[in-house]
């Protein structure tokens, strides 16, 4: 049994449909590279993973729970299922400690001396330890990004998704947040991340799953498939993404 | 019998003052209660919630806060239900001061994204743990202005409940001036006092925000 599993995942926006039958298996310790053209569902099929959208058919299921069956307590299963957003999304009115801090003691119940050694700890992984009691805008968006990831990690989680992370930041800071996917991927954590970085893709995924129509159109060995696409649509998006 | 105005009188309406803040202090109390109750059933996820909600709002906003007065003070009694004046005005302004609460801190609420409830999901949090601890904060300084805004306009309207017997400061403005016959000077107190209730409140108000912006 796969970690995530989806299998035959249909989802409709009114009449509109997202995704028409995605299966998709993902194993432990895989990185899995989602890519595609804006609107091709990619990342719709990422927040199915964790419940954020509703499905209407097939199944996902992590770890051996039905994501989508409404008996299913998302938050326990949230709790090993991080995910990062393009925009961030930290809380603003809260410092970077209690940013990290917030869920580890709410919802698992961490003392505070423990929680905040915690936030040392996953801050010191993206490189911000000395960012601790900062705000948020107080940061550059690489910073704000790295701290979204050190949120994250700081639940512990199983598996990792992200959501197009660095489509949001300035070219110079795009860097610093790979480097700390890069590092993650090296301690043999699960991911699956939509993305636009081609050669980060390459590099660092193990599988590349190419989204088209609401389809897994075609998917393989990160750097056969990129360097060898066997569909013509997979052919041209990868020539308008690398010029 | 018309006498002198004296500053016996300038005593009077301030003693009657007390009613006006005792009224205010109600209908705050009681309209932040349905307020509260308003705005998280304008934000609900259940459709039916949602309409009760804005029903509720739609009819509270289109009718006049004194036809409520009217209603629960000699309405009720018609039916042989004996009201006093406190219970009927509790009730009322409640209900009046509960729509106007209720949608502008739904419209707080509603100001903070979506993502924000999102980012709260995917780390694990129910919905009550979302709305206290990312979501009620941020709406809270939002709602401070427009809430002591309110509350001002709260004030000023307790003198409706003079209809039903609360001799409050207007209506005690009103009787002095009966008696002595000097309404401009009369009025020019009443008026001087409402200004002196609610003018620390915007001054508070305006330093709660800028104290609640800086500590975020």
């Amino acid at each position: 049994m796969s970690l995530v599993e989806l299998s035959d995942v249909v989802k409709r926006y009114g009449t509109h449909t997202v995704l028409n039958g995605v299966s998709l298996n993902v194993e432990k310790g895989e990185i899995i590279a989602i890519i595609g053209r804006s609107g091709s569902g990619k990342s719709t099929l990422l927040r199915c993973v964790n419940g954020l959208e509703p499905i209407q058919g097939g199944t996902v299921t992590f770890d051996g729970t039905v994501v989508n069956d409404p008996a299913t307590d998302l938050r326990k299963l949230r709790q090993h299922v991080g995910i990062v957003f393009q925009s961030f999304n930290l809380f603003p009115h809260l410092s970077v400690e209690k940013n990290i801090t917030l869920a580890p003691k709410v919802v698992k119940h961490v003392p505070t001396a423990e929680a905040r050694q915690l936030a040392e700890a996953v801050l010191r992984k993206v490189g911000l330890a000395e960012k601790i009691d900062a705000y948020p805008d107080q940061l550059s968006g690489g910073q704000q990004q790295r701290v979204a990831i050190a949120r994250s990690l700081a639940m512990q989680p199983v598996v990792m998704l992200f959501d197009e992370i660095t489509s949001a930041l300035d070219p110079e800071l795009v860097g610093e947040v790979l480097k700390v996917l890069e590092e993650m991927a090296r301690d043999g954590m699960t991911m699956m991340l939509v993305t636009h970085e081609i050669g980060f893709a390459r590099k660092v995924a193990n599988r590349v799953v190419f989204m088209h129509e609401g389809r897994i159109w075609e998917q393989g060995p990160a750097a056969a498939t990129l360097a060898q696409p066997r569909t013509p649509e997979l052919e041209t998006f990868l020539s308008a993404v690398l010029h | 019998m018309i006498r002198e105005l004296s500053f016996i009188d300038v005593l009077y309406l301030i003693a009657a003052t007390r009613w006006t803040l005792a009224l205010t202090a109600i209908a705050f109390v009681g309209g932040g209660l349905v307020g509260l109750t308003i705005a998280l059933l304008r934000v609900s996820a259940v459709a039916p919630l949602r309409w009760l909600g804005t029903v509720y709002v739609l009819v509270v906003q289109g009718t006049p806060l004194l036809a409520w007065l009217f209603v629960f003070f000699f309405g009720l009694s018609i039916f042989g239900f004996t009201v006093s004046p406190w219970i009927a005005a509790a009730a009322s302004y409640s209900i009046y001061a509960g729509a106007f609460l209720g949608e502008i801190w739904r419209g707080c609420l509603q100001a903070i994204p979506r993502t924000q409830w999102e980012a709260g999901a995917s780390l694990g949090l129910g919905l009550a743990q979302q709305l206290r601890y990312i979501i009620v904060p941020q709406a809270l300084r939002l709602a401070i202005p427009p809430t002591v805004g309110f509350l001002v306009q709260l004030i000023k309207n307790t003198s409706l409940a003079a209809v039903i017997g609360f001799i409050e400061l207007t209506r005690e403005g009103q009787l002095t001036t009966a008696t002595t016959f000097r309404p401009f000077t009369v009025y020019l107190i009443v008026a001087a006092i409402y200004f002196a209730l609610c003018f620390p409140l915007t001054q508070v108000a305006r330093r709660l925000e800028r104290r609640l912006h800086v500590a975020r």
